[in-house]
C-alpha cells in the first residue's frame, strides 16, 4: 500500500495549494455576501428617506428653511477611486517583486527595473496609497456630518455611512496586515518562499478593491 | 390506519360545530378556492404518503436479517428508476403548481369596485376599524354585509400583525408603513359570528389581540352602520329632545347594567332608537370570551350594581379617559390613542377580545387594564391599584370604585 | 462483526485533574473538539427541550396561569434560538468536527486552532444569550426578530440586545468553521479519494458549509443593521423614518431559509452512513445523492421569501417563489426514494441507529408532504403562524435533524468511545421517541387548521383547541423520560458499554479502518483511497463490485496478493504516539479560548451602553478587544506544530 505522505516535510494537500489559499477564497465567497447585503440595503432604500440631506438633489429642510446641496463629491471621490485603484498596482509590483526576489537582473537594467524588485518600496506605496484612502474618507465623512448628514439623520446616511463604514474597515485591516508584512519585510526581508503570505494579503486587497469600484459606481457615478 | 382517521378528523373538523375556526368552511369565495386547493395537495399528498410509507414498511419487513440471509444484490443505483422518482414528483408538483398560480392571480386581483371598503389598522394590541363608505370609526368589531364583497385595507399603527378570520378565509400581514389588501365575499355565511386573531407575533400580548366578526343581511349592516356613524345616544347628550324619558332611561341603564353583571348586554334600552345589533341570542358560545379575571383585581359586585350613568358621566369627562378615548357627542373625549368608545354599549367584548362586554369585566377593566391584559397600554386607573408596568400604586388621580362604577354605567348606555 | 477488543492502550488519560482541564481546554485535537461539541450541543438539547416543556405546560389548557404572558414569550424565543443556533447546528458540528477528517483520510481539519476558536465561541456565545433566561431578562423577540419589533422603541429592555450580540457571537463561531471545513474537504482528502468517492456525510457536510459562508454573512449585516439601530441611533429599521420592515424580512429569510438545510443536510449525511451499513448494500444511487444535496443547497437561497406569502409581495413574487419551493421537493424526494432503495433487497439489521435512521425517513416525508400544502400561496394564507406551520416543521427538524443526528450518535459512538451503546435502551429510546414526537406534533397539524395561531401564551376555551394541546403537552411530557433515557445510556455506556473493535457495524468507509477510539494521529500513514467503500472492497468485494470506477487504483494484483492492507496497519500501530512515530500534530494551545473570551467580553461591553453606563461599557469593550487582539497576535505568531 502506498502512502502519499510522509512524516516530514510539507503537509500532504489534495490540490497541491496551501489551505491558506483555499481559505482565503472562501472567505471572499463569504464576504462577496456581506458586502452584497450592505449594497443591497442601500439601493432599496435609495430614495426612500423621508428628510434629507440627499446624495444627488438638493433638500431644504421644510422646518427651518435651511438648504442642503446634493451631498456626495464625486470629484473628491474620484480622486480617492484612483488612490485606491493604483494602490491595487503597487500590490501587484510588491507581489512580483517578493516572487522574483534574489533573482539576477539582466544585463542593462535601469533604475526601473531595480525599483521593481524592491517588495519594500511597494509595500510602502501600497500601504501609503491604502492609508490616503483612508483619509479621503475621513475627510468626506466629517465634511457630511458638518454638512448635516449623520448615521442617525435618514436612511442614506443610516446605509451611505454603514456601507461604506464597513468597507472602510476592510481597508483599514488590510493596512495593517501590509503593515505586519511590511514589519517583516524589514526584520528579515520577504523572501519568495513568504511568496504565500503576501499573495494572500494581495488577493484580498484586491477584493477589497473591487468592492469599492461597485460601491463607487453604484452609489455615487449612478445618479437616482 | 392513522392516514384514514386523520381524513375523517379533517372532514369532522370541516362542518362540525365544536371547530368554530375550523379554515375549512366554504363561507367565502376566497375560502372555497384555498379549500380547494388544499384538497388537491392532500389528495396528492397522500397519495405520495401511502406510497412512500407503503414502500418503506414493506422494504424494512421484506429485507429484514434473518438467519441465513444471504449476502444481498449490490446494487449500485438504477438510472431508469431515479429518472421515475425525479419525473413522477415533478408532474404532481404541475398538477398542485397549475391551480395554485390561478389561485394567487385570481385572489391577488384588485377587489371589484363596488366593494365594501374598510380600512383595518392594528395597534398594540387591538383592532381598529374604519369604514370610510360611512364615514365611522369602530374596534375590535366588524360587521360584513352578507352577499357584498369586503375590501380589506390593512395598516399599522406600530410593529407588524396579521389579520385573520380562519373560518373567512387566509390572512395578510398588516406591515407598517405600507398597505396591504384582503378581499373577499361573505356569500355562504348566513347571519353568523366568527372569530378573527393577530396572526404575527406583536409582543407581549399577541395572544390577546382577538377581534369578533357578524355577518349581517345587507338591511341590517346599513341599520347598524348608520347608526355607528351617528354620535353617542347617551340621553343627557340628546337632552333637548329626550329630557322627559331621560330618568326613564337612567334606571332603565342602571337595571342594565345590574343584570349584564349575571349576563351579557342586551340591545339598548327602548327610549332610543339604537341601529342594528347582532341579537345576543344568535351569538354563538365560542365568540363569547372565557378569560378569567385576575385574582388581584377586585371590585364588588354591589358597588358596580350602584353604579350611576350620570355621575358616571361627569366623572368620564373629568378623567385620564379622554386623553385616549373619543366618543363622538362628548365634547371632551377627543382622544385618538385607544379605541373609539362612542358606541362600546352596543360591543360584546372589550379588550380586544378578551373580556365579555358586561358591568363586571369592565369595571374589573377599568381598575387595573394592566393587570387584565400584560402591556396594556391603558393605564392602571384604580385607587390604590398596582401598576404592573410603572411597577407603583396609584394615588393621585386615581378612580375609586364607585367612580369606575359610575363610569361602567355611563359606557354601558352608549349603545 | 463486533469484535471484541481492547480497548487502545493510549486511551487510558491518566493525569490529574488539572491536567486533564488543561488538556481539554488547549486542545486542537478535532475529535476531542467534536467530542465537547457533542457534550454542550447535547445540554443545550435538553436545555431547550425544557423550555419546549414548560410551554407545553402552559398550553395544555386553556386560559392556563402556568407562565405569564412575558415569561412564554422568553420561552418560545429561546427554544427556537437554542434549538437552532445551540443544539442542533453544534450536534452536527460535532459530527464534523469528529467524522470529516477521518472519513477523507486526514490527520486534522485545515485549520485546528481555528476550530478549537470555533467551539470556545460557541460556547461563550451560547452562555451569553441562554444566562438571561434565569432571570428572566431572556430575548423575547421571537427567534426570527422581526423589526420594528425587535427595535429599541417596541423592545427598550435589554432582552433584545442579548439576542442581537448573542447571534453575532455565535455567527463568528459558524463562519470560522466553515471556511475550515470548506478548506479541509477541498484539500486535505487522501489521495485517490476524488470528489465522487467521498462518504456522502462528508458530502452533505461540505454542502452545508457553503451554505454556512454564504448565508452567515447576510444575517450578520441584518443584525448589524439591528445592532446600530438599538445601540447607536440609526434608522434602517427605523419607522418614522420612513424604513420598510420587509428589508428585514428578506434579509433574515435569505439567511432563514439556507439555515434550514443547514440543520437537515448534516442529518441526510449521517442516514446515508447508515443506511448502507445497516442493509449490507452500497448507497443506491450515489452520484444522484451527491447531485440532489447540491441542488437543494443551491435552490435553498432561492425560497427564501416562501415565509413571506403573506405580507403581499404581489403575484408574481408570490408565483416565482411558490415554483422555487416546489422545485426543491422534486431532489428531496429523490433523496427519499434512493434511501428507501438503498434498504431493498438489502439484509437489515435493526440496531438503533438504523431505527431511527428508518425514522427519519418515515418522519421527513410528512414534514415533507405538510411543506408542499405551504409552498402554495394562497392555501399558506390558512397555514402560516399557526400550529400547522410549528407541526410542519417540526416534522422536519425533530423528525428529520434531531433523528438523523440520533441516529448518528447511536452509530459513531463506537468509534468516539470504543464501546457499545446499550441497544436495548437504545430501542426503548427509539419507541419513545417516535410515538412521543408523534402525540406531541401531529395534533399540531390540527390545531393550526382549526385556527390556532402560534405564539399565543393563551387562549380561550371553546375554540376546538383543546383537545390537540391536551395530546400535544401528553406527548411533550413522554418526550422527556425517552430524552433522560438517552442521556442515561450515553453516559453509562461511555464507561460500562460493550467494548468494540474498529469497525463494529462492518461498515464501508475509513473512519472505520482505524481503532476505536482513534489514535490522535488517526491515521498512522495517510491512505490511498481508491473507492467510495474501501472497506468492503477488503473485506466484501462482492458489494461493490458493481460499481464501475471501484477498482480504478487498485491493479487485480494488488486485489489478489492484499497490497491494500490498511487495517493491519493501524493495529500495529495503535500503541504508539504520534511522537513515537514522527507525525506531527498541532501543539496544543489555550489561546484561541482567550481570543473566543476577549470578543465575546467586547460584545458585552456593548450591553452597558443603553443604560449610559459608559465606564463598565468601555472597559469591558476595550479589554476585551484588547485581549482578543493581544492573543490572537501571540497565536499567530506561534508556530502550529512543535517541530520534533
Amino acid at each position: 500500500m502506498s502512502t502519499a505522505h510522509e512524516a516530514h516535510g510539507h503537509h500532504y494537500t489534495t490540490t497541491g495549494l496551501d489551505n491558506r489559499k483555499i481559505a482565503i477564497w472562501a472567505f471572499i465567497g463569504s464576504e462577496c455576501m456581506l458586502f452584497a447585503s450592505l449594497i443591497s440595503t442601500y439601493l432599496i432604500y435609495k430614495g426612500k428617506s423621508v428628510v434629507g440631506p440627499y446624495p444627488h438633489q438638493a433638500w431644504t429642510d421644510p422646518s427651518t428653511g435651511r438648504v442642503f446641496a446634493p451631498i456626495l463629491n464625486i470629484p473628491i471621490t474620484s480622486a480617492s477611486t484612483f488612490v485606491l485603484l493604483m494602490s491595487s498596482l503597487a500590490m501587484v509590483l510588491a507581489l512580483s517583486a517578493v516572487e522574483n526576489k534574489g533573482k539576477p537582473m539582466p544585463p542593462g537594467s535601469g533604475w526601473w527595473d531595480k525599483a521593481l524588485t524592491s517588495s519594500k518600496l511597494w509595500l510602502w506605496i501600497t500601504c501609503l496609497l491604502g492609508a490616503g484612502f483612508l483619509g479621503f474618507q475621513a475627510y468626506e465623512f466629517t465634511s457630511f456630518v458638518h454638512e448635516g448628514l449623520t448615521i442617525r439623520t435618514n436612511l442614506f446616511g443610516s446605509s451611505f455611512f454603514t456601507l461604506t463604514g464597513f468597507h472602510g474597515a476592510h481597508v483599514t485591516a488590510g493596512v495593517i496586515w501590509l503593515g505586519t508584512l511590511l514589519a517583516i519585510d524589514h526584520k528579515r526581508g520577504l523572501m519568495p518562499s513568504d511568496t504565500l503570505a503576501v499573495d494572500l494579503a494581495a488577493l484580498y486587497w484586491h477584493f477589497v478593491d473591487v468592492v469599492w469600484i461597485a460601491i463607487f459606481t453604484l452609489l455615487y457615478l449612478i445618479p437616482d | 390506519m392513522a392516514l384514514a382517521t386523520v381524513l375523517i378528523l379533517f372532514a369532522l373538523a370541516a362542518c362540525s360545530g365544536s371547530y368554530p375556526n375550523s379554515t375549512f368552511q366554504p363561507t367565502t369565495d376566497f375560502n372555497r378556492d384555498l379549500t380547494s386547493l388544499w384538497d388537491k395537495m392532500m389528495f396528492w399528498g397522500t397519495i405520495v404518503f401511502v406510497i412512500v410509507e407503503a414502500i418503506l414498511i414493506y422494504a424494512i419487513i421484506k429485507y429484514r436479517r434473518r438467519p441465513g440471509t444471504p449476502e444481498p444484490r449490490h446494487v449500485h443505483g438504477n438510472t431508469l428508476m431515479e429518472i421515475t422518482w425525479t419525473l413522477a414528483p415533478a408532474l404532481i408538483l404541475v398538477f398542485i403548481a397549475v391551480p395554485t398560480v390561478r389561485t394567487i392571480f385570481k385572489t391577488q386581483a384588485e377587489a371589484p369596485a363596488s366593494a365594501l371598503q374598510i380600512e383595518v389598522i392594528g395597534h398594540q394590541w387591538w383592532w381598529e376599524f374604519r369604514y370610510p363608505e360611512y364615514g365611522m370609526t369602530t374596534a375590535n368589531e366588524l360587521y360584513l354585509p352578507i352577499g357584498r364583497t369586503v375590501n380589506f385595507a390593512l395598516r399599522s399603527a406600530d410593529v407588524l400583525h396579521s389579520f385573520w378570520i380562519p373560518a373567512l378565509g387566509g390572512k395578510r400581514d398588516l406591515i407598517t408603513n405600507r398597505t396591504n389588501y384582503l378581499w373577499f365575499t361573505p356569500d355562504s355565511t348566513g347571519e353568523a359570528a366568527f372569530n378573527g386573531s393577530c396572526n404575527e407575533f406583536c409582543g407581549l400580548s399577541h395572544a390577546n389581540m382577538k377581534f369578533r366578526v357578524f355577518t349581517v343581511s345587507p338591511a341590517d349592516f346599513e341599520s347598524w352602520a348608520t347608526h355607528q356613524k351617528g354620535n353617542a345616544v347617551y340621553p343627557a347628550a340628546s337632552a333637548a329632545s329626550a329630557a322627559s324619558v331621560q330618568p326613564v332611561s337612567n334606571a332603565a341603564s342602571a337595571q342594565t347594567a345590574i343584570a349584564a353583571t349575571t349576563q351579557p348586554p342586551a340591545p339598548a334600552a327602548a327610549a332610543v332608537s339604537p341601529g342594528f345589533v347582532f341579537p345576543r341570542e344568535k351569538v354563538p358560545p365560542h365568540v363569547m370570551p372565557t378569560t378569567p379575571i385576575p385574582p388581584t383585581v377586585r371590585i364588588a359586585d354591589a358597588v358596580i350594581a350602584a353604579g350611576d350613568a350620570e355621575r358616571g358621566l361627569a366623572t368620564y369627562s373629568r378623567s385620564a379617559c379622554i386623553g385616549c378615548h373619543k366618543i363622538r357627542g362628548n365634547p371632551s373625549s377627543l382622544g385618538i390613542i385607544g379605541p373609539d368608545l362612542t358606541h362600546i354599549g352596543s360591543r360584546f367584548t372589550i379588550g380586544s377580545g378578551l373580556f365579555p362586554n358586561d358591568a363586571k369585566h369592565l369595571a374589573h377593566w377599568i381598575k387595573n387594564a394592566r393587570a387584565m391584559k400584560p402591556g396594556s397600554l391603558m393605564q392602571t386607573l384604580g385607587k390604590g391599584e398596582h401598576d404592573p408596568i410603572m411597577n407603583s400604586t396609584v394615588t393621585m388621580g386615581g378612580l375609586t370604585d364607585p367612580q369606575i362604577a359610575d363610569i361602567v354605567a355611563y359606557l354601558q348606555t352608549l349603545k | 462483526m463486533a469484535t471484541v477488543a481492547a480497548s487502545p492502550t493510549y486511551t487510558s488519560s491518566a493525569g490529574t485533574p488539572r491536567s486533564v482541564l488543561m488538556d481539554w481546554l488547549s486542545t486542537t485535537d478535532h475529535k476531542k473538539i467534536g467530542v465537547l461539541y457533542l457534550h454542550t450541543s447535547l445540554f443545550f438539547f435538553v436545555f431547550g427541550g425544557l423550555e419546549a416543556i414548560l410551554m407545553r405546560w402552559q398550553l395544555m389548557k386553556p386560559n392556563n396561569t402556568v407562565l405569564t404572558a412575558e415569561q412564554f414569550n422568553q420561552l418560545f424565543t429561546m427554544h427556537g434560538t437554542t434549538m437552532v443556533f445551540l443544539a442542533i447546528m453544534p450536534l452536527s458540528a460535532a459530527f464534523f468536527n469528529y467524522l470529516i477528517p477521518l472519513q477523507i483520510g486526514a490527520r486534522d481539519v485545515a485549520f485546528p486552532r481555528l476550530n478549537a476558536f470555533s467551539y470556545w465561541v460557541y460556547l461563550l456565545g451560547g452562555i451569553f444569550i441562554t444566562m438571561p433566561i434565569f432571570f428572566w431578562l431572556a430575548p423575547d423577540g421571537g427567534w426570527f426578530g422581526y423589526a420594528p419589533l425587535s427595535g429599541r422603541s417596541y423592545s427598550p429592555g435589554p432582552n433584545m440586545d442579548f439576542w442581537v450580540l448573542g447571534l453575532q457571537i455565535l455567527g463568528i463561531s459558524s463562519l470560522a468553521a466553515g471556511f475550515n471545513f470548506v478548506t479541509t474537504v477541498i484539500n486535505l482528502r487522501a489521495p485517490g479519494m476524488n470528489m465522487m468517492r467521498m462518504p456522502m456525510f462528508t458530502w452533505m457536510s461540505f454542502v452545508t458549509q457553503f451554505l454556512i459562508i454564504l448565508a452567515f454573512p447576510v444575517i450578520t449585516i441584518a443584525l448589524v443593521f439591528l445592532q446600530f439601530d438599538r445601540f447607536f441611533g440609526t434608522t434602517f429599521y427605523a419607522m418614522s423614518a420612513g424604513a420598510d420592515p420587509l428589508l428585514w424580512q428578506h434579509l433574515f429569510w435569505i439567511f432563514g431559509h439556507p439555515e434550514v438545510y443547514i440543520l437537515v443536510l448534516p442529518a441526510f449525511g449521517l442516514v446515508s452512513e447508515v443506511l448502507p451499513t445497516n442493509s449490507k448494500k452500497p448507497l443506491f444511487g450515489y452520484p444522484v445523492m451527491a447531485y440532489s444535496g447540491i441542488l437543494i443547497g443551491f435552490l435553498g437561497f432561492g425560497v427564501w421569501a416562501h415565509h413571506m406569502f403573506s405580507v403581499g409581495l404581489g403575484p408574481i413574487a408570490d408565483t416565482v417563489f411558490s415554483l422555487t419551493t416546489m422545485l426543491i421537493a422534486i431532489p428531496t424526494g429523490v433523496k427519499i426514494f434512493n434511501w428507501i432503495f438503498t434498504m431493498w433487497g438489502g439484509s437489515i439489521r435493526f440496531t438503533t441507529a438504523m431505527k431511527f435512521a428508518i425514522g427519519l425517513i418515515a418522519m421527513f416525508t410528512i414534514g415533507g408532504i405538510s411543506g408542499i400544502s405551504h409552498a402554495s400561496p394562497p392555501s399558506d394564507l390558512q397555514q402560516t403562524d399557526t400550529y400547522y406551520i410549528v407541526a410542519h416543521f417540526h416534522y422536519v427538524l425533530f423528525g428529520g435533524a434531531i433523528m438523523g443526528i440520533f441516529a448518528g450518535i447511536y452509530h459513531y459512538f463506537p468509534k468516539m468511545y470504543g464501546r457499545l451503546m446499550n441497544e436495548r435502551m437504545g430501542s426503548w429510546h427509539f419507541w419513545l421517541t417516535l410515538i412521543a414526537m408523534n402525540l406531541t406534533f401531529f395534533p399540531m397539524h390540527f390545531a393550526g387548521m382549526l385556527g390556532m395561531p402560534r405564539r399565543i401564551y393563551t387562549y380561550d376555551a371553546g375554540q376546538g383547541w383543546e383537545l390537540f394541546n391536551m395530546l400535544s403537552t401528553i406527548g411533550s411530557f413522554l418526550l422527556a423520560p425517552a430524552t433522560l433515557l438517552f442521556l442515561y445510556n450515553f453516559f453509562t455506556s461511555k464507561k460500562r458499554g460493550e467494548q468494540c473493535g474498529p469497525n463494529p457495524w462492518d461498515a464501508p468507509t475509513l473512519e472505520w479502518s482505524i481503532p476505536s477510539p482513534p489514535p490522535e494521529y488517526n491515521f498512522a500513514k495517510i491512505p490511498m483511497v481508491s473507492s467510495r467503500y474501501p472497506l468492503w472492497d477488503l473485506t466484501h468485494p462482492e458489494r461493490t463490485s458493481e460499481i464501475p470506477h471501484t477498482q480504478t487504483g487498485w491493479t487485480e494484483a494488488e486485489m489478489q496478493t492484499g497490497e491494500y492492507d490498511m487495517t493491519p496497519m493501524h493495529v500495529e500501530t495503535e500503541t504508539r504516539t504520534a511522537k513515537e512515530l514522527g507525525i506531527p500534530m498541532p501543539s496544543s494551545t489555550i489561546k484561541p479560548l482567550f481570543v473566543a473570551l476577549g470578543i465575546v467580553l467586547m460584545f458585552s461591553g456593548l450591553l452597558f451602553m443603553p443604560k449610559g453606563m459608559h465606564v463598565p461599557a468601555f472597559v469591558l469593550m476595550g479589554g476585551g478587544a484588547a485581549m482578543w487582539i493581544g492573543f490572537l497576535y501571540a497565536w499567530l505568531t506561534t508556530p502550529l506544530e512543535e517541530h520534533h
